[in-house]
């Protein structure tokens, strides 16, 4: 320890020796604050280094520290860096020490009955949950009967209840996502009833679904390209269990534990296995530590408001959790790994499979990180699983789990089993027929012969052909708005905004725009268009002569890359050819084209930006459609326009012949040597076959693997280019045949997308294939969690539950219950309903009634009429005298569109999707990470993936302009405009539409101003896009 | 307020409502009344500069082939550090730590190979100060710049964009960016622009205000008059006109209802936010017009040559929106995820390319700036968030370089044809002067007269090294 070479004098005899010029007081404002910042974390409550406190005068002066030349002075002055307090960080400011040093000179004076900090062991959110004593509500409701006493001890009055519409409204909202229809505001039900009925929707368990997956961060993979970095593939299974978690009223304590180790407690449920996918999310391919630390760090917040992230480096400064402890948590979940597993479907797990966990790495060691540097790990002590030693009374030892053969041998799962053979029998059929198909050519062709037809050639231009395509028209559009009766749209990233259209990702040829119409055969065509970006070739124009299943046409493009040139190119039985019909010019991002195209009969003519720029002669035509193209591009088109090429235009000639393009029938000669290859293939799917049965039976697999590479060697000899290898593959397999020297046992179903496939060493899982137990610490995290006695797990989940539905929480660190928590002002309502969470099984629709039957959440969210006392005794509304009026979060503001435009499409579950303007599902369904987010929700604070727990509420203009401008909103106003009977009149449909969008009548003026303004717009669509629009329709009042 | 004309209102008076707090940005997070107060957007003390151009250019620039030249490389190409009298560098005492996120990352290796200079380099004005030949143009401009040759960061790899804009390491939660605590801080300059604006590609860190909100993230901006921001025009076939109507009644229709709810401060400032959206709908597109712009302008900036175009449009945008009352432009140069400056290869044809599209145009922002007097109050900031290293990485690239690389400021309230700080001859250490990143951002928020402390956010506390130190020396 630090040695310290300087003597403790006498300290000052108390007070009498100066006036006061330093007070008890002072030391209050001014000393303790500053004690309590710097110094209390090692020398307090939490710990008492060097058996030292600081956090009452008392104990200070029971260790003799003050005094002018006392040893607290001197550390706190000390130029040596191995005395000076504090130790970390910078010196106290030497104000702070003048200070300190007049105290101390004018005695040290204490406040009367100074006491010392808590024990942290102490704090409220420590203790196990109980009934609050002296509260027993009977037959009320308990939130009703807490708030009953509260007021009345105040003199608060409360407000009434909100009036029937808007409370329904509300009631839709807050269980669904999805704003009650006119018949649903109408009902007359007792809302008792209309509660259970809506908590029995499947629309309960999205919309809550997506509150939780806030809370348990749920992000879709994503990373560079095609690499996936963060998060796994088919994680979308994960949120599916959510959805359908709540809709069956699974217990919350069920669906953490099924989180936590469904792979243990439940491994032959797939259903369960898949809720590990929030494990799985957590993957980070570069660094294990990385991984784990989020693992850590966000378990703790989530299920428990610990930050035990904190204690990575250090102890924790404020909770009493220690280095060791952040360490001990860590070894809770040192061996799992993450993988995929085949599902019914598809066996290709590119595709579809089951992303879960499973523990890979059982014999991997946890070990203390010096001041959370991995690179100072401390191997001399292996760290065990365990919790928090402050919370470690509840805590069982983990026991192993041996698990079932279709956890550790997945591929011996019966669909498994038959999906491969019927695919290695798909394989064998194929060849088979190949092989006979041959057989028939080979014998039919000696016979009957056909001729090749005369390749199709280039005729001289002499005079325009003269008839225009069958359905010639003329095709005009600026691409201010959708044209689904020009154009044919494929692709998902295409927007109509601004006036404009934009490709929003490149793509290789899968988004494109068809006229539904032939254009004339002689034709001339203007496209103006900007490239916006993209990743290599940025090729940006036109196809024509398109033909019905796009596989023939011609195109001219524009492309940005290198220097930049414009090029004709036909795409001929879906492979392009390109031509020498090139001019090179530089394309430049973000700048405006326009490309001409003058085509009569066989001669075209390219002019870029009214300046020419090649003649070519096309080797044929046909009648087709034009197509917009963009080739590894995002672009901006602004108009197109195509009309017959008037006969008096004058064309430019082409320099020379196009290469004529021949496009014979191909009659393939059937030599022997094609009749060999075929049946060697024959050979290889029977062989593969006969592996796939083989390994089932475990060990003739290891043979039949022989015999695959033998198969394959010999199909690859017949290549000229690989005989030499393969001729070498023969010798060795043949020779180790003998031997039988067979190959390693190998799994059948080796996931493609997990770990297996990294670099990253410490992500392997040990040899051989999965483990055949499992650790039983994950298990032991999930009950502990869940005990009875644990004191952070139901409080955590009211308290995020009734925040979304009373818009304030009862604890207002949502993630951090320790000791920078104050103990919250309504301690004995969350406690009690903590309670009630766990003795009905944790049930959270009984939570969810007994929050929406209060009369406490039926309130109007008005201060209108306030009782003035209580308006100026409690402005900020904390003791719930009124409701709180929130803001719609981002996938309500959308669903809610859509649901009343009549649009929504309420499929559940399934794939995450790409998000765009024509996609009709529910949002909580879109793509949802870093690298794929919806832009209209990201507008209204989507949820960070990073960690969300609980949503912004921003005002800022691009939500207006979002609301006023974007395709969705205005779409929605055109389609909700519809929905009304066109002969119904202006009072009506004001009314009408006050109700459906804002869940009210409207009041006189606003029924004034609303016929007013129609009478001079009478389209309707705008008015509702006014009421789109509203405040009350974003705010659930 | 401007009753005559609600849409000409100033947004100071947006975020006080009728009680007099700000409500603007409501946010969950920050509504507890008790705990935060936002501020009033007044400087804390005079300010010498009112705005921000921040040019970054992403990838990292090399710093010996840009504004801290050292011939020492060309002299010993090809040895390898070890056989230099400076091998000294490479004591490991001498390395300062880098928090890796990448583990066996095949990039941020010691190099001790030493790669030449690429490039020659000249002294430049008055100041005489030494500029790589691939940046003549700023050289020429460099009596009006203060060069701070001796910024260091912890991280070797891209995540080193995130620090360099927040100062914390990108491993670490992510906090609010310097543009962020500006438009934080600050009031509106003007009722018509967003105040904090960012022009190019961002990959790694696509948020700027973090737990300040989202109310300060900087609004993406292209510059295309016609699609210059996110549903910045109404979607087919709505007039501005009809646009106007309905936001007329909207507005009359949100007062009459707010009689139902007083005291509701969400109302008021959701009407407000409309206002701002719709002036926002002309002004942003007209201050990325260039019709009005003269040749000279034009040709200052280079927009009549195809490698400057793009650039020095972005830059004139820039000095326009800074007319306008912008405060924080932030223009990110260098395509790809990792940055298009990133020459781990082809360092000699990467750097010449790049330099060429921003050279020209950036010394023609400085000279448009002086002369308009907009460079008094204009703080101009061109940084990268690492340098290269001095030993070659492969045949013809340099590898990431955390130990010492060079960025620039100039303007309000800064010296000009200055260097502050120093490498070691071969450019691998910063070794006087040192600066980690967040010095630069106490500079500017020194300039610009804001004690960054008393803008901490409760639950938030900012370490000493969030802060940075200011570098009095370039202080005019």
């Amino acid at each position: 320890m630090r040695a310290l070479t300087l003597t403790i004098l006498l300290g000052f005899s108390p007070a009498t020796l100066f006036a006061a010029d330093f007070s008890a007081d002072d030391y209050l404002k001014q000393i303790k604050p500053v004690l309590k910042e710097r110094c209390f974390a090692c020398h307090g409550a939490l710990k008492k280094k060097g058996k030292l406190r600081l956090d009452t005068v008392a104990s200070m002066r029971s260790k003799d520290v003050l005094g002018k030349d006392g040893e607290m002075l001197a550390r706190l002055m000390s130029a040596d860096l191995e005395e000076r307090m504090p130790p970390e960080g910078e010196a106290l400011k030497a104000h702070e020490i003048a200070t300190i040093k007049k105290w101390i000179v004018a005695g040290s004076p204490a406040p009367a009955g100074e006491k010392p900090e808590a024990d942290p062991k102490s704090h409220w959110a420590f203790q196990r949950i109980e009934r609050p004593k002296g509260f027993a509500p009977g037959k009320a409701n308990p939130i009703d009967a807490y708030f009953a006493a509260r007021h009345k001890a105040a003199g608060f009055v409360a407000q009434p209840a909100a009036a029937r519409t808007l409370l329904l409204r509300r009631l839709y909202l807050d269980l669904t996502g999805l704003p009650p229809t006119v018949e649903q505001l109408a009902s007359k039900d007792a809302l008792p009833k209309i509660i259970d009925d809506v908590l029995k929707r499947p629309q309960y368990g999205e919309r809550w679904g997506r509150h939780w997956m806030d809370v348990w961060r749920y992000s879709d993979w994503y990373g560079l390209g095609k690499e996936v970095r963060n998060s796994q593939k088919h994680i979308w299974r994960w949120r599916d269990w959510i959805v359908n978690s709540l809709n069956e009223n699974k217990g919350y304590d069920q669906m953490v534990r099924e989180m936590l180790a469904g792979d243990e407690i439940a491994p032959k449920d797939p259903e369960a296995i898949a809720a590990t996918g929030f494990l799985a999310r957590g993957y980070y391919k570069f660094n294990r530590t990385t991984w784990l630390d989020r693992t850590i760090e966000h378990t703790g917040k989530a299920f428990m408001g610990l930050t035990l992230n904190c204690a990575k480096c250090h102890d924790h400064k404020y909770d009493p959790i220690d280095h060791v402890d952040y360490y001990k948590f860590r070894a809770i979940f040192e061996p799992y790994q993450v993988r995929v597993d085949v599902m019914p479907g598809s066996l290709d797990l590119e595709k579809n499979g089951l992303t879960r966990v499973y523990d890979g790495n059982l014999g991997a060691a946890t070990y203390l990180h010096k001041r959370g540097e991995e690179a100072k790990a401390d191997k001399s002590k292996k760290i065990s699983a365990g919790p928090p030693s402050v919370l470690a009374a509840m805590w069982e030892p983990p026991k192993p789990v041996t698990l079932p053969d279709e956890a550790w041998r997945p591929e011996m799962q019966k669909f498994v089993q038959e999906g491969v053979l019927a695919q290695a029998q798909t394989k064998v059929t194929a060849a088979q027929a190949h092989l006979e198909k041959l057989k028939r050519q080979k014998a039919g062709v000696t016979q009957n012969r056909k001729p090749a037809p005369k390749p199709v050639a280039n005729t001289k231009q002499k005079k325009p052909v003269s008839k225009p395509a069958v359905g010639g028209s003329v095709l005009v559009d600026d691409f201010s708005k959708a044209r689904p009766d020009l154009w044919e749209l494929v692709g998902n990233d295409w927007r109509y905004q601004g006036g404009l259209l934009s490709l929003t990702k490149p793509s290789v040829g899968k988004s494109y725009l068809r006229s539904k119409a032939k254009h004339p055969q002689d034709f001339e065509l203007n496209l103006k268009f900007q490239t916006t970006g993209g990743d290599k070739w940025k090729s940006v124009g036109i196809r024509f002569d398109v033909d019905q299943g796009g596989n023939n046409s011609h195109f001219v493009y524009a492309s940005a890359y290198g220097s930049g040139k414009v090029h004709l190119a036909h795409t001929i039985e879906g492979k392009d050819v390109y031509t020498k019909a090139l001019a090179k010019r530089p394309i430049k991002l973000n700048q405006e084209y326009t490309l001409n195209l003058k085509v009569r009969g066989l001669l075209i003519n390219v002019a870029l930006n009214g300046q020419f720029l090649f003649a070519y002669n096309l080797p044929r035509r046909q009648a087709g459609a034009v197509q917009l193209l963009a080739y590894d591009a995002i672009a901006d088109f602004y108009a197109i326009e195509v009309k017959p090429l008037p006969t008096a235009t004058v064309l430019k000639n082409a320099s020379e012949q196009a290469k004529p393009i021949v496009v014979a029938n191909k009659v393939p000669v059937i030599t022997a040597g094609v009749i060999e290859l075929a049946q060697a293939k024959l050979n290889l799917a029977k062989a593969e076959y006969a592996l796939a049965k083989a390994r089932i039976d475990a060990d003739s697999a290891r043979r039949m693997q022989l015999e695959v590479s033998l198969a394959k060697a010999r199909v690859d000899l017949l290549d000229p280019k690989q005989a030499a290898k393969a001729a070498g593959s023969i010798k060795k397999l043949e020779a180790d045949r003998k031997a039988g020297k067979f190959p390693a046992y190998k799994p059948l179903s080796v996931s493609k997308v997990s770990l297996i496939k990294t670099k990253n060493k410490d992500a392997l899982p040990s040899s051989g294939g999965y483990p055949k137990t499992s650790s039983g610490r994950r298990t032991a995290l999930a009950k502990w969690l869940t005990h009875r006695d644990h004191p952070l797990a139901a409080r955590v989940a009211v308290n995020h539950i009734w925040m979304r539905h009373f818009g304030e929480p009862l604890v207002e660190s949502v993630a951090d219950f320790g000791l920078r928590a104050p103990k919250p002002l309504h301690q004995d309502l969350l406690d009690y309903l903590a309670v009630e969470l766990i003795e009905s099984g944790w049930d959270m629709k009984h939570l969810h009634r007994l929050m929406l039957s209060s009369k406490t959440w039926q309130r109007s969210s008005s201060n209108l009429g306030a009782d003035k006392k209580t308006l100026a005794g409690d402005k900020s509304n904390h003791h719930y005298w009124r409701m709180n009026s929130r803001r719609m979060e981002s996938q309500v503001v959308r669903d809610s569109l859509l649901h009343l435009a009549g649009t929504l499409d309420l499929t559940r579950g399934g794939p995450s999707i790409a998000s765009s303007p024509n996609v009709r599902r529910r949002s909580l369904y879109f793509i949802h990470s870093r690298d794929g987010r919806s832009k209209f929700l990201a507008t209204f604070d989507d949820a960070d993936m990073l960690a969300c727990y609980r949503r912004s509420e921003s005002i800022v203009p691009q939500q207006a302009l979002a609301m006023m401008n974007s395709q969705t909103a205005i779409a929605a106003s055109r389609a909700i405009a519809a929905t009304f009977k066109p002969d119904m009149d202006a009072q009506a449909f004001v009314r009408s539409a006050f109700m459906m969008i804002l869940g009210r009548q409207p009041a006189q003026a606003e029924l004034a101003a609303s016929k007013t303004f129609l009478e001079q717009e009478p389209k309707r669509d705008h008015f509702i896009h006014v009421l789109i629009n509203h405040n009350d329709f974003l705010v659930i009042r | 307020m401007n009753h005559d004309d609600p849409y000409a209102i100033s947004r100071r008076s947006i975020l006080q409502s009728a009680l007099g707090f700000s409500a603007l940005a409501v946010n969950g997070l920050m509504a507890a009344e008790n705990k935060h107060v936002l501020p009033d957007g007044q400087p804390h003390f005079q300010p010498k500069a009112k705005r921000v151009i921040w040019l970054f250019m992403r990838g990292g620039v090399s710093h010996m082939e840009s504004f801290d030249p050292k011939p020492e490389l060309s002299k010993f190409a090809g040895k390898s550090i070890g056989e230099t009298p400076y091998k000294s560098v490479l004591d490991p005492s001498k390395i300062r730590k880098l928090r890796i996120p990448i583990k066996g990352d095949a990039n941020g290796h010691t190099r001790t190979k030493i790669f030449p200079l690429q490039t020659g380099f000249k002294k430049y004005g008055q100041s005489g100060i030494e500029v790589s030949d691939w940046f003549p143009n700023i050289g020429s401009c460099a009596d009006d710049i203060a060069f701070i040759r001796s910024m260091w960061t912890s991280d070797n790899n891209h995540g080193a964009q995130v620090q360099f804009h927040s100062g914390r390491h990108m491993l670490d939660p992510r906090v609010p960016t310097i543009g962020a605590w500006i438009n934080y801080g600050l009031g509106s300059l003007s009722d018509n622009l967003p105040q904090f604006i960012n022009i190019g590609p961002r990959f790694f860190d696509l948020k700027d205000g973090h737990y300040l909100g989202p109310a300060y993230d900087a609004v993406n901006l292209k510059i295309d008059p016609r699609n210059p921001l996110a549903y910045a025009k109404p979607h087919g076939g709505i007039t501005a006109s009809d646009q106007l109507k309905n936001l007329k009644l909207t507005n009359k229709l949100n007062r009459i209802a707010s009689e139902q709810y007083p005291l509701d401060p969400v109302i008021e400032a959701r009407m407000k936010s409309y206002e701002l959206a719709y002036r926002m709908q002309t002004a942003v597109p007209e201050a990325l017009d260039f019709k009005k712009e003269s040749t000279e302008t034009r040709k200052l900036y280079g927009l009549d040559q195809n490698e400057t175009k793009t650039f020095g449009q972005q830059l004139l945008a820039a000095r326009r929106m800074s007319e306008r009352g912008v405060r924080f432009i932030q223009i990110m140069h260098g395509d790809g995820a990792a940055g298009a400056w990133d020459n781990h290869s082809g360092l000699k044809k990467g750097h010449t390319k790049l330099s060429k599209q921003v050279d020209l145009p950036t010394a023609g922002l400085l000279k448009d700036l002086k002369q308009r007097g907009l460079l008094e109050d204009t703080i101009v900031v061109f940084a990268t968030e690492f340098g290269r290293t001095p030993g070659s990485q492969g045949a013809n690239g340099r590898d990431h370089h955390a130990f010492g690389f060079s960025v620039w400021m100039a303007g309000g309230g800064l010296k000009g044809g200055v260097v502050n700080g120093a490498t070691d001859e071969l450019g691998y250490h910063a070794i006087e002067d040192p600066h980690y990143v967040t010095d630069v951002h106490a500079t500017i928020n020194h300039l610009m007269g804001i004690n960054p402390r008393k803008l901490e956010v409760p639950g938030h506390k900012r370490l000493d090294r969030d802060y940075g130190h200011v570098i009095n020396p370039i202080l005019a």
